[in-house]
């Protein structure tokens, strides 16, 4: 037993050398050199995404895109799916992943650590047919200089079963004044960013409080979100940050209201009965962006990789398949148009109802400059207190 | 015994029988130890006396037959309530108590008081000569000490009968005749019945007043130490009691002109410098194929005409110096008088 | 010619520099000691002590908040973090509570079945019975925590075993994690008391009873303290390892969380801060060893 423990600890402490001597040879580098052309492909490259981004039929025979990669670049692709922004974050700082996937909540984060490498969009074709209003936005460039390219962006919605949550519901009040009513079947993201679904909330139902954006919070703002989210911990039956748990917690009842993503809705079964919407409040959302570790082994299978993620065919597959809008206008004509409605795709005025995931920071991202905004530490220790 | 009205037996057994799975370990025993008797069970390992010794106990229920206790039956019940104690062949110590505290343990579970009952376990540890090991724990003693602790943990609760399974095995043969005497010292003191199982028939005969020769799961014979071994009634007992010459019921006619088969000990048998015959015994020729000298006497191993070999101990008698050499011709002389006939 | 005439040569002088090598090693002990030791000792310092002082160490670096880069200069912050925060107290006192009940309860059921195992059961059963215990040692941790998900769910077999006696599955929670983790430490319980019994022999049970025990007496007063120490060494194993334990609480917990998930949480942005949680387990698990070291179940491990 002793020796188990000690495992754990050695573990443990073994990744902790690792982040330090990873981090020690990291440093940000403004003036590292932004590759101008292409050399010859390395034969394999490793991606880190969210579940549901990097498919090569192995889940399912339909959907591959992937392969076609593959085949297109000889690039063999190795792939490894995470479950939070966190998770993300410190998986990639190992050094072992060429890619990521990211969401805005980890973006900034990667960027300001140096973790990723700037990059030079002229190498990658398919960025041209990118919506602009992706693009060099504050979740994937920092001064104009851009690190990420858009893979696509949705927003996290509102799930229930049919035959529990009556009437159907149109604002996320059933999660938190309401919740009572599911008491112990209410689940939640298990993420600090969360908080933010919170400050949505409370920016529509306390306008007292003068929230304009869920990431910029000061001291007071925050209290209220937590407090909110205290409140609905008594009654939220588990949290889930493993996409498969919810889906079992759906099937079997045990969960019956909460958050979701797209993929979740489309794998649920039809008898599990349920449905999703976007709740007037509007809601959370994501804009993903593909990036290039500044360790990169294999650079130039990578630019590869996000030239293709972007190019209107596997675009449209894998935001299709992850249900969420695509990057790319042209990946409407494979997703078909109706489809594509159905995310907005294109709808500047609904993304810009989307308060996408981005990393909270002490300058408040609002502008307001009489306050000190809390940052994402703090929101991680205010997450843990909330659960208790 | 115990005069001409018929007394309570200490134990008594009726059609007992015992098997674990297919193997009988006792078949259909019947058998009466008196009160105050000092009695053993011998046999080789196997013979089913443990078991016996288990079921008298309580340990082992019997599959047949019904175990008195002091004519009170007891057959269905459990090794506590039963009026008789063990002491065990491994001893059987409680490691983690005192040698006090082990004494005192079977006054401790009939509730005596804390006081009352140390006084008794000094007493009882005073009578084993283990004063002043009270607080020790059983690792810290020998063997001999700890076969005296379990002796004084079975007495001082005063049982009717205690039984001892082998419990002097483990010591060595210094220490073994020592406890032997205590034993029987111990015995009369306490006037309860002992029955005492042990697989050396020297112990039996040296301790018991009476003893049953176990085989193959039944009584070859229960007598006196001197019954067992000047009349044994078959060649069982005759072997394994002492040494015995056995003589088939072909070689009893051929050489000693006996109807049945018969046994003989070796000491009974005479040296005679010449084939004189002898009135009612019969003398063989033969020749010393072995010589052994074991101090007090002389073993010797005569092969007599027609190739039987027969055991002759010669004692070691003042005057007697004759020496007998390996080689040398001798003749043999059988009395007829210490013949044993065997039971077939 | 020359390959065979070269062969004795070789033949002579190996085994005379093996023999001198092992004369040196026969006659100088501590030579000896040292070069049998040398590989094991420096696996333990490696792993265990530099990994616990490693963890210490960490512990007292900070880290930049935006960044999650760690910053080496030693602080105090984390630990007095740790210890004060109400948080941490909470969760330390619930993994604690949960470590002890699940121990407790691991307790109560291997008692019985290790005694029937060790005392009761035919050696053949016995061995069976073993291969048994054993069995669910094959299987994947996450299996089994999946399956219990599964059982305990609102759907489950619980639920529907439980109905007719007007029962509800405790569902996700507390309760699920202790029973989840109750399963998963069971065999590594049994086997040391198991291992206990088998050296309690049986004749010091029949003594008990010989000299006027009742069963429950016996128990009691003979097998119970002698058991002592297997029952201490198979605590440690359910204590440590719910102790250390996020995974199950994660899958069948509910919305609970334990010391180990806090761990997780951190590890990602705030490493020194994660080392300093994971010094709570650690030091509640060396409290706990002193204090059994005393009663000898060590030696039963």
């Amino acid at each position: 037993m002793i020796s188990k423990t000690a495992m754990k600890l050695s573990a443990l402490t073994a990744a902790a050398a690792l982040a330090l001597t990873g981090c020690a040879s990291a440093t940000p580098s403004p003036t590292s050199t932004v590759p101008t052309a292409l050399g010859k492909t390395e034969g394999t490259v490793s991606l880190l995404a969210w579940p549901g981004y990097v498919e090569d039929g192995s889940n399912d025979p339909a959907y591959d895109w992937v392969s076609k990669f593959e085949d297109q670049t000889g690039c063999m692709v190795t792939s490894k799916s995470y479950g939070t922004s966190d998770e993300a974050t410190s998986l990639f700082k190992t050094g072992d992943y060429d890619v990521v996937a990211a969401s805005g909540d980890a973006t900034l984060r990667l960027i300001a650590s140096g973790d990723v490498a700037e990059l030079n969009t002229d190498l990658i074709p398919s960025y041209a047919g990118v919506y602009d209003f992706l693009k060099a936005k504050p979740w994937n460039s920092v001064d104009g200089k851009v690190y990420g390219v858009p893979h696509g962006y949705g927003a996290n919605l509102l799930m229930y079963k049919k035959d529990v949550v009556k009437p159907a519901p149109t604002s996320w009040d059933v999660v938190f004044d309401k919740s009572s009513a599911y008491k112990g079947k209410v689940t939640a993201y298990d993420s600090p960013i969360y908080i933010a679904d919170a400050a949505v909330y409370l920016m529509a139902h306390n306008p007292e409080l003068n929230i304009t954006d869920p990431y910029a919070l000061d001291e007071t703002q925050l209290q209220a979100a937590i407090d909110l989210l205290k409140a609905q911990r008594v009654n939220v039956g588990e949290y889930w940050s493993d996409y498969l748990k919810e889906i079992q917690a759906f099937e079997t009842g045990d969960s019956v209201v909460g958050t979701t993503w797209q993929v979740i809705v489309n794998s649920m079964s039809a008898k599990a009965k349920v449905g999703a919407i976007l709740p007037t409040e509007g809601a959370t959302g994501w804009s993903d962006s593909w990036m290039i570790s500044s360790k990169a082994k294999s650079p130039n299978c990578a630019y590869k990789w996000l030239d293709y993620i972007d190019s209107p065919e596997a675009n449209a597959a894998a935001t299709g398949y992850f249900g969420e809008a695509p990057a790319t206008a042209a990946a409407c004509e494979f997703m078909g148009q109706d489809v594509c409605d159905s995310y907005h795709a294109g709808d500047e005025a609904y993304a810009a109802k989307i308060y996408y995931w981005t990393t909270p920071i002490a300058n408040c991202l609002d502008g307001r400059t009489d306050v000190e905004c809390t940052d994402y530490a703090r929101w991680t220790e205010a997450w843990q207190e909330i659960k208790g | 015994m115990a005069g001409n009205s018929a007394p309570i037996a200490a134990i008594e057994l009726v059609g007992v029988s015992k098997s674990f799975g297919a193997v009988t370990a006792v078949q259909n025993l019947d058998l009466v130890i008196n009160d105050g008797e000092f009695f053993s069970m011998l046999g080789p390992s196997g013979s089913g006396k443990t078991t016996v010794l288990r079921i008298i106990a309580g340990f082992e229920p019997a599959t047949s037959g019904t175990v008195l206790l002091a004519g009170q039956d007891v057959t269905s019940k459990a090794p506590f309530d039963r009026d008789v104690n063990t002491v065990f062949q491994d001893y059987a110590l409680f490691p983690h108590m005192t040698v006090l505290e082990n004494v005192a343990y079977g006054l401790r579970v009939r509730g005596i008081g804390k006081s009352e009952r140390n006084l008794q376990a000094l007493e009882a540890l005073r009578m084993v000569r283990l004063e002043g090991f009270e607080d020790r724990k059983p690792s810290e003693l020998s063997g001999g000490q700890r076969q005296r602790v379990a002796l004084a943990r079975a007495v001082v609760v005063k049982p009717k009968v205690l039984l001892l399974d082998e419990p002097l095995g483990a010591l060595d043969l210094k220490l073994r005749e020592q406890m032997q005497i205590e034993l029987k010292e111990l015995q009369r003191k306490l006037g309860i019945t002992f029955i005492f199982v042990t697989h050396d028939q020297e112990e039996a005969l040296t301790l018991s007043d009476r003893v049953a020769v176990f085989n193959q799961g039944r009584i070859e014979q229960i007598g006196t130490p001197r019954q067992l071994y000047e009349r044994p009634e078959s060649e069982f007992v005759a072997r394994f009691v002492g040494t015995s010459n056995i003589f088939s019921e072909s070689e009893a006619a051929s050489l000693l002109a006996q109807p049945e088969a018969c046994s003989v000990r070796p000491e009974k048998i005479e040296m005679r410098p010449s084939s004189q015959s002898q009135k009612d015994a019969s003398v063989l020729p033969g020749k010393i194929i072995e010589s052994i000298y074991i101090g007090s006497a002389t073993r010797l191993i005569i092969e007599i005409d027609g190739g039987k070999k027969i055991s002759v101990l010669r004692q070691a008698s003042a005057g007697s110096e004759t020496n007998f050499d390996r080689g040398q011709q001798v003749f043999i002389e059988i009395r007829n008088a210490d013949l044993v006939p065997i039971k077939k | 010619m020359d390959k065979y005439s070269a062969l004795p040569k070789q033949g002579v002088e190996t085994p005379a520099l093996a023999r001198r090598i092992s004369t040196l090693l026969y006659s100088k002990v501590k030579l000896r000691l040292t070069l049998l030791l040398a590989a094991p000792l420096t696996w333990l310092v490696l792993v265990y002590i530099a990994a616990l002082l490693a963890l210490l160490v960490t512990a007292l670096y900070s880290v930049d908040s935006y960044t999650s880069q760690i910053q080496t200069q030693l602080t105090f912050k984390n630990v007095l973090k740790v210890l004060t925060g109400q948080v941490y107290q909470t969760v330390a006192l619930r993994t604690l509570g949960i470590a002890l009940l699940v121990t407790i309860v691991d307790t109560l059921i291997a008692l019985p079945i290790a005694f029937y195992m060790a005392k009761i059961a035919s050696p053949r059963l016995q061995r069976l019975l073993v291969i048994a215990v054993l069995m669910p040692l094959w299987a994947s941790y996450l299996v089994k925590a999946y399956a219990w998900r599964s059982v305990l769910s609102n759907e489950g077999i619980m639920q529907w075993l439980l109905r007719p006696l007007g029962l509800d599955t405790p569902g996700y929670g507390i309760t699920a994690t202790i029973i989840t983790l109750g399963y998963l430490w069971l065999p590594y319980v049994i086997l040391p008391i198991y291992a206990g019994l088998e050296r309690v022999p049986n004749s010091l049970l029949e003594a008990s009873g010989d000299l006027g025990a009742k069963t429950s007496t016996t128990l009691r007063l003979v097998m119970l303290p002698m058991l002592v120490p297997a029952i201490i060494a198979g605590s440690i194993f359910s204590f440590s390892l719910t102790m250390g334990d996020y995974i199950t609480v994660n899958i069948v917990g509910g919305a609970n969380q334990m010391l180990g998930n806090l761990v997780a949480t951190n590890v990602g942005n705030n490493l020194p801060l994660a080392a300093a949680i994971a010094l709570i387990p650690v030091l509640i698990m060396f409290g706990y060893l002193t204090a059994v070291r005393k009663t000898g179940a060590l030696e039963n491990l």
